[in-house]
């Protein structure tokens, strides 16, 4: 449910960023969205659409790009995509990892018309 | 027409974390602990907060915020142990955000405060998303949720310091093996602390959770 909140969030960052150019429409948003980053890409969409009836963004679609989880080995230093639980270095089998990529959702860019 | 791409690359949370920032640095200028505690409705997390603050406010000041959708009930359950409590309805909301703490931060004596105790609202997703400002971060897991529920909720386990498993003297009752469901956790976070709670001949055991609260309180304090 809290991705009504990250789409409010986008508008926000959104809304900012045009107020310094001078746009005519939004074409598109682009997000990428990290597999561990517990959002939902279905209710994101339902949200964006929802929340997009009006403002600047009205009309604009919603581009999503899943991004996977990579770690980074916490005793070889071995950077690896991970597919389940639990994490084992494909290098060196330690259990220990620090996520690197794969935990956030980032507004990417916008697709403008001036 | 002309068409172009305007570069952006914000954290969808930076809202968010902007404010838990500012959160953080208002704790740390007061010497105030905080301390996040999350888990499902019905996870156990008021029971454990019952059950530890008689022992935690022998030693610090120590002030409550409850999250709820609805209700003053788990406030007025923390008053009964004598702990000052401010209950938070989000009406339909399904966390708390830094937003909402910075404004109940405001009505706490700060000068007199050394701990907060947030409990965030029940639900094992939204709220592991949202920094508050917190400096410590404990999961609340029931045994009756089944054991496989650290599988099923990887970034609940991740992004936590310490799960505890409550109401373990249960567990018999409903086929769950309590060894199984620790290994799941640490095959998730093999990092993080896991702490049982339960009754053991009608008395809740938290000694061991009291310990580490306090621990953790400590090391801030040395740093």
């Amino acid at each position: 449910m809290h991705e009504t909140a990250l789409i409010q969030n986008l508008i926000v960052v959104a809304q900012k960023t045009l107020e310094e150019h001078n746009v005519k429409r939004v074409n598109s948003v682009t997000l990428s969205v990290g597999k561990l980053s517990n959002a939902m890409p279905d209710a994101l969409s339902f949200a964006f659409e929802a929340m997009t009836q009006r403002g600047s963004l009205k009309g604009a679609k919603l581009i999503m790009k899943e991004i996977p989880v990579t770690v980074c080995c916490l005793d070889c230093g071995a950077e690896y995509n991970p597919l389940n639980f639990p994490i084992i270095c494909p290098k060196c089998n330690s259990i220990y990892y620090k996520i690197t990529q794969g935990e956030d959702i980032f507004i990417e860019s916008l697709d403008c018309e001036f | 027409m002309k068409m172009c791409k305007i570069e952006i690359g914000k954290d969808l949370k930076e809202l968010n974390n902007e404010i838990a920032a500012k959160n953080r640095n208002s704790f740390k200028l007061h010497d105030i602990f905080v301390l996040n505690i999350m888990g499902s409705p019905g996870a156990g997390k008021t029971t454990l907060l019952e059950n530890i603050l008689p022992l935690l406010s022998e030693k610090y000041h120590i002030v409550v915020i409850e999250g709820d959708l609805a209700t003053e009930n788990d406030a007025q359950r923390i008053r009964k142990t004598g702990v000052t409590a401010l209950q938070i309805n989000t009406n339909g909301g399904c966390h708390l955000d830094a937003h909402m703490i910075h404004h109940e931060f405001e009505k706490i004596n700060a000068a007199e405060t050394e701990l907060i105790i947030i409990e965030n609202v029940g639900n094992l997703v939204c709220p592991i998303s949202f920094d508050l400002g917190e400096d410590l971060r404990i999961v609340v897991l029931s045994t009756p949720e089944g054991e496989d529920k650290p599988l099923k909720y990887p970034p609940a386990m991740l992004k936590t310091d310490a799960v505890i498993l409550t109401k373990t003297d249960l567990a018999g009752y409903v086929d769950v093996n309590t060894e199984i469901m620790k290994k799941h956790i640490t095959d998730i976070n093999p990092r993080v602390c896991v702490m049982e709670s339960g009754k053991i001949n009608g008395v809740y055991s938290a000694d061991k959770i009291v310990s580490y609260i306090k621990d953790k309180i400590e090391a801030k304090k040395v740093f």
